[in-house]
């Protein structure tokens, strides 16, 4: 009964900090839903974005100031990797590796070190109300709105003619060009994007934990992944809308069951191997059933 | 004869980044396109007619050679920035059109070819009443279909539906690559008709490859037969109109049974 009382009451926090992660899993989704380009920046975009929203709240700069620098420090990893893969013609895979390797040598410099406090240090959430932090409604209001205003936000750009433009990038890369749609530039806008979001959700954990650590982003994608596979189960992917809900409901439903292991007695440790195996059975189970993925399709997932 | 709209001086092209041994796709190509004319490919497989119509559309840049379209020099520009001049409808209907978008959202993406794409609505009610106007010849009841992903079209009405879109930016310069050649007959022949009717209303000058004998006889007004990178024969006019499939076979001795077998 302890375990299941445990578990009950800690659904609040681990559901606001599933809106939180939206973010990250929304960065995830846009690279490898949209763009069919398997993005794997995040994992290095996520502590980018805590590490640098920390260092600059730690020098006293206004903490909301720090946040959108964050986001911008979010957007260049992505575009770094597009260029890579265009520029170069690196694996989309190989590319994302290189930015979120070379992102932790950046990180460590931002930082100065492993780990910063932020302690009695401001941020967005004391700005807005010092009761934020200490109330779980609360944050999960402010993270409702903030998720909800993303989600409406990407729903209107996708509508736009340059949103559609992003799409058929990835839907048909042959067929792009002979519209006119210049590959490089949306593939750069779309990873710009979906980075962006990942800073922002690292900027955001970091201000609401009180600290940062070089290591936060470690298993982050596989966990995202995760996510993401577990809400398009439930909303399905042929909308828009429903391809857009499905990272804030798999990450809701994702961080209740690592809540619900964690109760039961899971290692930490452990999870990230309970993660590996749920995603490769989820996104592996399909081409069993087929009989073998075919030559000629995507890396989806 | 009017000043040329399209004009390719010297093309060559040879791929394999020049090992020994490689053959030109594109061997001195000499091609003058006037306003309003609809001229026919045709050639064995491999005689560069894909390669030209490539090279035109942007989607590698020449060896040597210079193009020109309506006094421009295009050579060196990027494939996707001639897109609002230059539109192609190919022969895979999977390419031609994005899956898995509705019919509408293809309708719109194709309408900006060559400007700008702003941060407006693709779609409102004004647009949706045009493109209807524009599928509503094709009769094939595409215009009550437009929130239809184009996944769930047949190869026929996606062929169809990427001529639509290949027009409606009121392109300088149509390309057709064998887009009748992966349909069935009766479907083929629809879409060829269709094709007509377009350039015809639109007014485009068209180039068009074919591996069917009949359509390259029957259609247009200028037949240019290719070999091995070269252009062999360019008639126009009376004498274009003039000839059968036979006269070709032997005239020109071509050994391609899938011309014999289409025609």
């Amino acid at each position: 009964m302890d375990v299941l009382n445990a578990f009950l009451n800690l659904i609040p926090v681990t559901f606001a900090q599933s809106l939180m992660y939206s973010f990250v899993v929304l960065g995830i989704m846009i690279p490898f839903r949209l763009l069919s380009f398997p993005d794997l920046t995040s994992e290095g975009a996520f502590p980018l974005g805590g590490c640098v929203c920390a260092a600059l709240i730690l020098a006293g700069w206004n903490p909301f100031l720090a946040t959108l620098v964050a986001v911008v420090a979010g957007v260049l990893a992505g575009m770094s990797t597009a260029l890579i893969h265009l520029q170069f013609r690196l694996n989309s895979l190989l590319a994302g590796i290189l930015v979120f390797t070379a992102l932790y040598s950046v990180n460590m410099r931002v930082m100065g070190r492993s780990n910063v406090a932020l302690f009695s240090a401001d941020s967005v959430f004391l700005q807005l109300s010092p009761a934020i932090l200490g109330s779980v409604p609360l944050q999960i209001l402010v993270f409702g709105v903030l998720v909800a205003a993303t989600l409406l936000g990407l729903r209107w750009y996708l509508a736009t003619e340059a949103g559609a433009a992003l799409r058929v990038t990835g839907i048909n890369p042959d067929l792009a060009p002979s519209l006119g749609i210049s590959l490089w530039t949306f593939t750069l806008i779309g990873l710009g994007i979906a980075n962006g979001l990942s800073a922002f959700g690292g900027a955001l954990v970091v201000q609401l934990q009180g600290f940062a650590d070089i290591g936060m982003g470690m298993g982050l994608l596989i966990n995202g992944l995760a996510s993401l596979v577990i809400g398009e189960t439930v909303t399905g992917r042929h909308t828009i809308t429903r391809q857009l809900l499905a990272p804030v409901i798999g990450a809701a439903i994702y961080y209740q069951f690592v809540s619900l292991g964690l109760s039961l007695g899971l290692q930490p440790s452990d999870l990230k191997l309970v993660t590996a195996v749920f995603v490769l059975i989820t996104l592996g189970l399909p081409a069993l059933r087929r009989g073998g993925p075919s030559g000629r399709e995507k890396l989806h997932a | 004869m009017s000043a040329a709209l399209l004009s390719a001086k010297g093309l060559r092209k040879t791929f394999g980044g020049g090992l020994p041994g490689a053959r030109p796709a594109l061997d001195g190509v000499d091609l003058e396109l006037a306003p309003g004319d609809f001229a026919v490919v045709i050639g064995s497989n491999g005689a560069g007619k894909s390669t030209l119509l490539n090279s035109i559309a942007g989607a590698f840049t020449v060896d040597a050679g210079t193009i020109t379209l309506a006094g421009r020099d295009i050579t060196r520009l990027a494939g996707h920035k001639r897109a609002g001049m230059i539109t192609r409808v190919f022969q895979d209907p999977m390419i031609g059109t994005a899956a898995a978008m509705t019919i509408e959202e293809n309708l719109a993406l194709a309408e900006r070819r060559g400007q700008a794409r702003r941060l407006r609505l693709a779609l409102d009610r004004a647009r949706r009443e045009e493109y209807r106007a524009r599928l509503r010849p094709l009769a094939l009841g595409l215009e009550d279909r437009l929130a239809t992903p184009v996944a769930l079209l047949s190869g026929g009405q996606r062929q169809a539906l990427s001529l639509i879109m290949a027009v409606m930016s009121r392109p300088s310069l149509l390309l057709l690559d064998e887009h009748t050649a992966a349909l069935d007959p009766r479907t083929a022949d629809l879409v060829m008709q269709a094709t007509l009717a377009v350039v015809q209303e639109y007014g485009l000058t068209a180039l068009m490859v074919t591996h069917n004998m009949r359509q390259a006889i029957e259609t247009g007004n200028r037949l240019i037969m290719m070999d091995a990178g070269r252009i062999r024969l360019d008639v126009g006019g009376v004498e274009k109109s003039a000839l059968t499939a036979a006269d070709l076979i032997e005239k020109f001795r071509i050994d391609n049974d899938r011309m014999l077998l289409g025609a």
